[in-house]
């Protein structure tokens, strides 16, 4: 098994009705890559993996899979395996017979097949449930049943439409490192569809952040959190507080913003010109109690919710800006009780990126 | 049981249960058995008892009328011109018709037949009762067994009542006839009432064989036919004597269950597809649209559809109108489709072809499109697909429609009978329907159709094993 490149050339995806569900799109993803591509549903994700699995035929431009054009190959005759967000394993046939489906498309001998299922088997850590139907696995169970078949037919590309959403949240983090560890024994190159940015960042090589049809950034974990490219992967990758406003003044690389909580500097990547509308945003755990910090902010408690290892705060300002503060719960409670008290963060973990789409929040999505 | 009682409460569980034991054994079990109890029984009317009983009501009433036209020849009733009244038996052991001629209140009444008065003679009217009047009557037996006679079977004298003694010696005759009927008749019943009631006479019918008379030319026409040929292959047609026979019950049964079975396969290889189509190879958007099309035929009533197809296959129907127009055949010299038997095979599985889609596309529709989908995926050709993934899933609603779709085909009545307009063959519902109702042995009628039920059933226990269909998986069907 050996893992091949996936070249999206000028590729754009419009379905009959007249929805364009991926615009024109240039990108590479790497052989024997971990690739994820993150984005809120709907956002045309699903819709790449389905061209490259060859379910959809791209409008425009082209899918090379090692090179070569797949340009009117079926998803039958690519190199590629599909593990569907509910696996779709076949209920009426035993895990073995599943595993061995591919093969036995592919007209190997019935010894064979039993042989190949069996060794994908013990590679999933399923030795001993061959005989058995998927329906009697656990959920865990059978997304590595799922695995198993896909791997069984030698794809160079594995491609995985959400496949652990189902799983509970223990399970889904052991899956998680499961799968990492497949991608590396076998060098195949995984294309993992998902809108958990969790999972993408703790498994992926190169995340692609993708909104509305759009790749709005490409790169790994750290560069997509850190650096992020658009205020929509700013908003949607990590939670992040959101100070609108105008670009005031510039100093050197970094830029004044005007924003109703006042004046806020912060790193300016994009170069924003003065006048620009843009929007400044800082991570929750970069910001602080107490006024140690290039930018300082006044405001009240609103809000406390222990999560564990973390404590997170809200805070809301007198025009009403609201923002989270996340603090490691290390036994000392900062938090003075009601009343303002202040707040801040460092200039150069601010960023200004312009004014743009952001993600939905989860009192948007609720509503 | 107690799912039932939590969500139904008690009195509507109880009522349920009544019913369902009453569907099963009043609607199920006992017509069954009703059935078969019918099959298995001669009608009363067969019995030698009811021959000899028979003959003591008629010459009872020929020695009544005799008296009476001995006292009063010139007030005897003027009758309508030598018609005969039945007695009120009904029926002549020797006719064959079945039908009885309504009589009033089943009174004789001797008719002056043309003559002006009784001489010295001893002539009398024709009387019916009288002429029946004698002890060498016809026992009811296969028509195909040698003829019997009350009076040799059961040692009686041989006595009638013959008209050209005189009166007297008439009704005397008559007396002495109707003692030894009633004697007889007693003790006939006392000995079938004591005798085993049931026999398989009826089903003996069925397979019984029946002389073909063929001519030289016909025969040999007949002969190189195949499906003949197969006949003569299963022993439902031989040749004794020189004569063809075949064993004309069993041809018709035989045929019929080929038809329906051949039509059952042909509606499967005509709904599968479509059910495909609309369940799994269409958006759910349009499939609403298909969906209607295969709806709005049964909004027809099954007579309606039958006849759109005579309209069709009439001599001047549409068919042979476009085949005239066209030149292919002259306008005076129709096609009979009507004696084509493919006719009726096309109409049924035209009729029935629906109770086919609907089983497959509601199981169908349940199919995850993923599994399809990760089918090819994974390689698979189409034909692998459907093989390995979508008729598994299908098969209990394939094994439903198939047993729909066989059984109304099995039992069709109104497509063969209005379609061939009796210019083909039978098929089994309608020679069921002739036993019962147009002979004079309904309890055969009872026979073929208990055999009929047990045939069709037995096939469609087949048919499950072989489909290795288990009936738990019924469930899955809506």
């Amino acid at each position: 098994m050996r893992g091949q490149d996936v070249r999206l050339e000028a590729m754009q995806v419009t379905y009959p009705n007249g929805f364009t569900a991926v615009q024109r799109t240039d990108m590479t993803i790497e052989a024997g890559e971990f690739f994820s591509i993150l984005g809120p549903s709907g956002c045309g994700k699903t819709t790449i993996l389905r061209a490259v699995s060859g379910f959809v035929d791209p409008s425009a431009g082209a899918i090379r899979i090692g090179g070569e054009d797949q340009r009117g190959k079926g998803p039958n005759d690519r190199p590629t395996a599909l593990i569907f967000q509910n696996l779709a394993l076949f209920p009426l046939m035993t895990v073995w017979e599943n595993v061995a489906f591919g093969l036995e498309a592919r007209g190997v001998s019935k010894a064979e097949r039993k042989r190949r299922a069996m060794e994908l088997l013990d590679l999933v850590a399923l030795p001993d449930q061959a005989e058995k139907k998927p329906t009697e696995l656990s959920g865990g169970q059978r997304q590595r049943v799922a695995i198993a078949r896909a791997l069984a037919v030698e794809p160079a590309v594995l491609l995985l439409d959400e496949p652990l959403s189902a799983l509970d949240l223990k399970l889904r983090q052991h899956m998680r490192a499961e799968l990492r560890a497949i991608q590396k024994k076998t060098g195949v190159t995984f294309i993992y569809i998902t809108h958990d940015q969790g999972e993408a960042l703790t498994m992926s090589d190169r995340i692609a952040v993708m909104n509305a049809g759009v790749i709005e950034q490409v790169g790994t974990g750290d560069e997509i959190y850190s650096n992020p490219a658009s205020a929509f992967v700013a908003s949607f990758v990590g939670e992040a507080n959101q100070f609108r406003g105008r670009v005031a003044a510039l100093e050197g690389e970094m830029a004044y913003i005007d924003t109703p909580s006042g004046k806020l500097l912060g790193r300016n990547p994009g170069g924003l010109a003065p006048g620009a509308e843009a929007i400044l945003f800082v991570r929750p755990e970069q910001v602080g109690f107490g006024g140690a910090f290039g930018n300082r902010l006044s405001a009240a408690l609103s809000r406390r919710d222990l999560e564990g290892a973390f404590i997170n705060y809200e805070l809301t300002t007198a025009g009403g800006q609201r923002i989270m503060l996340h603090k490691t719960n290390d036994g000392a409670d900062p938090a003075p009780g009601g009343g303002a008290t202040e707040v801040g963060f460092a200039c150069e973990n601010a960023l200004i990126l312009p004014e743009g789409p952001v993600a939905r929040t989860g009192r948007e999505i609720a509503a | 049981m107690s799912d039932l009682i939590r969500g139904y409460g008690r009195a509507l569980t109880a009522f349920f249960f009544a019913a369902a034991v009453a569907w099963g054994l009043i609607l199920i079990i006992l017509p069954q058995f009703a059935m078969l109890e019918r099959a298995m029984t001669l009608p009363k009317r067969q019995l030698d008892s009811s021959v000899a009983g028979n003959l003591q009501r008629d010459s009872d009433t020929c020695a009544t009328v005799l008296a009476t036209y001995l006292e009063a020849p010139e007030d005897a009733p003027v009758s309508n011109g030598g018609m005969a009244f039945p007695s009120a038996s009904g029926m002549s052991t020797q006719s064959n018709s079945g039908l009885a001629i309504p009589s009033a209140s089943g009174m004789a009444v001797p008719s002056a037949s043309g003559m002006a008065s009784p001489t010295a003679s001893g002539a009398r009217p024709y009387i019916l009762q009288c002429d029946r009047s004698t002890t060498r009557k016809r026992l009811v037996r296969d028509p195909d067994a040698p003829k019997e006679f009350l009076d040799e079977t059961y040692g009686l004298p041989l006595i009638e009542v013959r008209d050209t003694d005189p009166i007297e010696v008439q009704i005397e005759r008559a007396q002495e006839i109707n003692a030894l009927a009633a004697t007889l008749f007693d003790d006939l019943r006392q000995r079938e009432a004591e005798a085993f009631p049931y026999t398989l006479d009826n089903f003996s019918v069925m397979t019984a064989a029946r002389l073909i008379p063929l001519s030289p030319e016909q025969r040999a026409i007949e002969d190189a036919k195949l499906s003949k040929q197969l006949y003569g292959l299963i022993g439902l047609r031989f040749e004794e004597n020189g004569e063809v026979h075949e064993r004309i019950g069993l041809i018709i049964l035989v045929r019929t269950l080929t038809y329906a079975v051949a039509a059952t396969a042909l509606a499967l290889l005509i709904c599968y597809p479509i059910a495909y189509k609309v369940a799994l190879a269409t958006p759910p958007e349009r499939a609403v649209w298909l969906f209607l099309g295969l709806v709005i035929p049964y909004a027809i009533v099954e007579l309606m559809r039958i006849y759109a197809w005579t309209s069709i296959l009439d001599n001047n129907g549409v068919l042979n109108g476009a085949l005239a127009w066209i030149g292919a055949i002259g306008p005076d010299d129709p096609i009979q489709f009507k004696r084509f038997p493919g006719t009726v095979f096309v109409v049924i599985v035209y009729t029935y072809v629906l109770f086919m889609v609907f089983p497959i596309f509601n199981v169908m529709s349940t199919l995850d499109r993923n599994q399809v989908e990760a089918a090819r995926d994974l390689g698979a050709a189409p034909w692998r697909v459907h093989w390995r993934v979508i008729i598994p899933h299908s098969k209990p609603g394939i094994a439903v429609g198939c047993i729909a779709t066989f059984m109304l085909a099995a039992g069709a009545f109104s497509v063969p009978r209005i379609i061939s307009s009796g210019l083909q063959a039978e098929w089994f519902s309608q020679t069921i329907y002739n036993k019962f109702f147009e002979s004079e042995n309904s309890n055969v009628g009872a026979s073929y159709s208990f055999a009929y039920t047990l045939v069709c059933f037995v096939i469609v226990g087949v048919f499950m094993w072989a489909m290795r269909t288990r009936l738990k998986d019924f469930a899955r069907v809506q």
